[in-house]
């Protein structure tokens, strides 16, 4: 609309200006045929009036010093048109005649008298006006048919108030023409006199004239009026070359204006494209730098898009994911399953669609997925429908969240708590000790009052007043059965009491439900290290690991068995303090497989065949210990240490015993150069149960 | 020493009353087997539920200066709620009383060194529960005894000052030249008075006094100072 609007106002700009330039032109050519007319006009009537004066000086006699004819001829040389100069007597008589020496005679082939009657007019006219005065114009043949136009002027000579004859001149009017002097831009007009009815009398000009831009002025001479006519030779001014000009300039303007239009266009362009760019990189940067994984698909399942973050998580490149027919982080073994869950997914997202577009899948599902080393991860997938611009429902968008992180968190989290809360009940069993002497002891020592209480009444009845405050008077007590059965009453309450006490406190110490877990023996060494050498450090003492490698793992509860060691540890350090020189303080823990049986035999210690058992050993150099103490060693309450309370070795038989396993100890011998030595506890805890992708070899294991 | 002057000092003393023997602790059980176990060697005991209850009792007495008059033992338990054993004792030893009242403190498991550490200040022993009863007995009957000395030690001490405040100023006069080993005759000589005079005061202070030698005498000023 705007275009044909614009093409239009186009082609109308166009033809108006065509119109005007060739109206101007038109104009414009004119005028020059008027400026030409008017300057011949000029230069005639100067000619013309130049030429009357010359006439009019002509003397009215001749005398011998002023002959005739030497005016007369100056006169002919000064006007070329003039073609003849006659002078006659006052009777019309010719005195003497002149011809122009410019030309050819005028009169050879046509006599002069055919032009007389109309000479004797003019002169008479001329006499009566007293002045020159020109005749008609007239046609005098020439040789080969030519021939030439001319007017006569007529002066009468008057001397002294007396006509003395008449001055005849005939000019020639295309000499007349043909001698103006005119301007360069002349050249290019013919000029001609015409009679009033256009017959055209004589001419002039390079050109002829194309008798379109004419212009004609009327040249007053006296006594004969001529019409003078100027005519250009220019033809009308030809459509062509200005519409060429036009069309050029007018698609030159177009060319403009579209070029203009594609700027501002481009320009647009370029704007939009730029805060495109921007959006775009915006989208990218956001999808790059989220840590959940996007996944496009299309309505057949087919993947057509994966963030890095899900390339990461499921450890495929993008073009691998979406050339795979079947995503390739489903597990192997379950594809139909997922297959057919995904298409259950699908519809049931399809059928919602219409209702509700977003909610049923909202709520995300969990399930597992694989990465190329066959790692299975949890993850929480959620589905959005992809609609694009037009509405159309394209496929689904899906949110993939790797759910490992969070598990391990968790899981950890859970770990700690309950590391912390065996700890707590560790650094408990102190108070708890004490408390439990001070309840104890409260009963116990009401019945030990009770009994020896008793013991002294029977003592007393038995053997009267032997060394007693009383008198000495031998007597039966008769309060004393009622005595003894107040006493024994309570003793058997305060006995009742303290079982109930021992009842509530082994609640308390019965273990809760135990978290076993299967861990590495050089994993549980390793967490117990940095307090081992912080306290060997402190004492100078060396501490040497020997952990067969692959480490033998165990079904265990890390945080007892981690409080085995430390104890075992701490015990054997304490034991080297002091009595040992401090170059021999040497702490070793070894680490062994054993055959069935655990303990007791100990020929299979050591030896390279894999047993059922792991034996831990935590040896010292320290002083050993006597017989006597190692009879009570794991006793509760026990201690040769000042500040111990003697739960340490005793609770950890328990612990020990928990786990199915067993402990016991023995001293070193010593060797000959007084190294060596020292106490050695070891305790075992069942293997764990080979799980199939750990323990590559167990040759003395059975497997089925 | 005690014994050479207690004879002549306790003819003219009252007999020490029943002994005594407190037992604060707030195990009523404790209590009552103790006093069991006291009553079956023959021995009076008092119960009190708290260090408070104790204390309270002690002060509600007119005055505590001759308290007590029998023989008497704190049997105390170190760990009590409210106030404890601990601070119960640091109130009479600043009162004074650690001596005649001879305190034995029952410790639980764990309070050893603190049952030292009181020892060390005036506690007379410390019996770790569960304790051997018999042995405890023992202790508080040595404790008691320890206790009966210190109250004959301190009514002979009143005796002997009840004693010297009857003798008139000559009378004193003498019996320092006396105690000092002077003769009557250089006595007299030094007070200017006549030997006669001299015996007569020296018979009278004598009777007042209780004793019967210049030996007696000195002897007896010795014991109480």
């Amino acid at each position: 609309m705007l275009w044909a609007a614009l093409v239009g106002l186009l082609l109308v700009a166009q033809t108006l200006l065509v119109m005007l330039t060739l109206n101007y032109e038109e104009a414009r050519a004119q005028e020059r045929s008027d400026d030409v007319a008017a300057a011949a006009v000029t230069a005639l009537r100067q000619r013309t009036q130049s030429l009357l004066q010359a006439i009019q000086a002509l003397p009215a006699k001749t005398s011998y010093e002023q002959p005739w004819s030497a005016s007369a001829t100056e006169l002919l040389r000064e006007h070329p048109a003039v073609g003849r100069l006659e002078r006659r007597d006052a009777h019309w008589r010719v005195v003497e005649t002149s011809d122009s020496p410019l030309r050819s005679p005028l009169f050879e082939r046509w006599p002069r008298a055919e032009l007389d009657q109309e000479a004797e007019t003019t002169c008479a006219a001329a006499l009566r006006n007293n002045g020159a005065r020109f005749s008609r114009s007239q046609f005098v043949p020439g040789a080969s048919g030519q021939g030439q136009e001319v007017v006569q002027l007529c002066q009468p000579l008057i001397d002294g108030g007396t006509l003395t004859g008449y001055a005849l001149a005939t000019v020639v009017l295309g000499v007349l023409l043909d001698d103006l002097r005119l301007p360069a831009n002349a050249r290019a007009h013919e000029l001609s006199f015409v009679e009033a009815d256009g017959t055209r009398l004589a001419r002039a000009g390079a050109v002829r004239g194309a008798g379109i831009y004419i212009a004609q002025r009327l040249l007053d001479l006296p006594g004969a009026p001529l019409q003078l006519r100027v005519d250009a030779a220019e033809r009308r001014p030809s459509l062509i070359p200005n519409v060429t000009t036009a069309l050029v300039l007018g698609l030159s303007m177009g060319l403009f204006c579209v070029v203009v239009l594609l700027v501002r266009d481009g320009r647009r362009r370029a704007r939009a494209e730029s805060l495109l760019a921007e959006a775009l990189g915006f989208r990218k940067a956001m999808e790059d730098s989220l840590s959940t994984g996007l996944r496009a698909r299309d309505l057949a399942g087919r993947i057509v898009y994966v963030n890095p973050a899900f390339c990461a998580m499921v450890g495929h490149d993008a073009a691998a994911l979406m050339a795979a027919e079947v995503p390739p982080y489903w597990p192997a073994d379950e594809v139909q399953d997922y297959q057919r869950r995904q298409a259950e997914r699908l519809a049931i997202a399809v059928s919602n669609l219409a209702k509700t577009p977003v909610s049923p899948l909202r709520e995300g599902f969990e399930t597992e997925y694989v990465r190329p080393d066959g790692e299975r991860f949890p993850v929480m997938v959620y589905d959005a429908p992809l609609v694009d611009g037009q509405g159309q429902h394209t496929g689904w968008m899906s949110a993939v969240l790797d759910l490992s992180d969070q598990r391990r968190v968790e899981a950890l989290s859970r770990q700690q708590h309950e590391r912390l809360a065996a700890t707590a009940r560790l650094a408990s069993m102190g108070e708890m000790a004490s408390l439990l002497s001070h309840e104890l002891n409260q009963p116990l020592s009401a019945i030990a009052s009770y009994a020896t209480g008793s013991l002294n009444l029977l003592n007393r009845s038995a053997v009267p007043a032997a060394g007693g405050v009383a008198d000495g008077v031998p007597e039966p007590d008769p309060e004393l059965p009622g005595l003894l059965h107040q006493a024994l009453t309570r003793i058997a309450e305060q006995a009742e009491r303290a079982g109930r006490v021992i009842k509530s406190v082994h609640d308390i110490v019965r273990r809760r439900d135990q978290a076993f877990e299967v861990v590495g023996a050089d994993q549980l060494l390793d967490a117990v290290m940095p307090l081992v050498r912080m306290q060997a450090r402190n004492s100078g003492t060396r501490v040497e690991l020997h952990v067969p490698q692959p480490a033998p793992r165990v079904k265990v509860d890390r945080t007892m068995v981690e409080q085995v060691l430390l104890n075992l540890a701490r015990n054997g350090i304490q034991a080297m303090d002091g009595s040992t020189p401090a170059g021999q303080r040497v702490l070793t823990l070894r680490v062994d497989w054993v055959g069935a049986g655990g303990m007791g035999g100990g020929a299979s210690v050591g030896t390279p065949g894999r047993g059922r058992w792991v034996a831990f050993t935590v040896a010292d150099a320290g002083p050993g210990i006597a017989p006597e103490v190692a009879q009570r060693l794991f006793t509760p309450f026990f201690t040769t240490k000042g500040e111990g309370m003697g739960l340490g070795l005793s609770l950890c038989r328990t612990v020990i015993e928990q786990h199915g396993g067993a402990i016991d100890h023995e001293n070193l011998p010593r060797r000959a150069d007084g190294s060596g030595g020292g106490l050695a506890f070891r305790f075992t805890l069942p293997l764990a149960v080979p799980r199939q992708t750990a323990a590559p070899a167990l040759p003395d294991t059975a497997r089925p | 020493m005690m014994t050479s002057a207690a004879g002549p000092s306790s003819k003219h003393q009252p007999p020490l009353g029943l002994p005594m023997v407190y037992l604060v602790d707030d195990e009523p059980v404790v209590r009552d087997s103790l006093a069991w176990l006291l009553r079956s060697r023959r021995l009076l005991s008092e119960g009190y539920a708290s260090a408070d209850a104790f204390e309270a009792w002690l002060l509600a007495r007119d005055s505590l200066a001759d308290w007590p008059s029998a023989p008497s033992c704190l049997v105390l338990d170190m760990r009590m709620p409210g106030t404890s054993g601990l601070v119960l004792f640091e109130r009479l030893s600043e009162r004074g009383l650690l001596r005649a009242l001879p305190v034995i403190f029952l410790t639980g498991h764990g309070d050893v060194p603190t049952a030292v550490a009181t020892v060390k200040r005036g506690a007379y022993d410390f019996v770790e529960k569960p304790f051997s009863d018999n042995a405890l007995v023992d202790r508080i009957e040595q404790a008691l005894v320890q206790s009966a000395e210190v109250i004959t030690a301190r009514q002979h001490q009143r005796g002997v000052e009840r004693a010297l405040a009857e003798l008139t100023e000559r009378e004193r006069e003498v019996m320092a030249r006396v105690t000092a080993g002077l003769p009557n005759k250089l006595i007299a000589d030094e007070l200017a008075i006549s030997v006669r005079t001299v015996e007569v005061h020296r018979a009278r202070m004598f009777e007042k006094m209780n004793v019967r030698s210049a030996v007696e005498l000195s002897n007896l000023l010795r014991s109480a100072p």
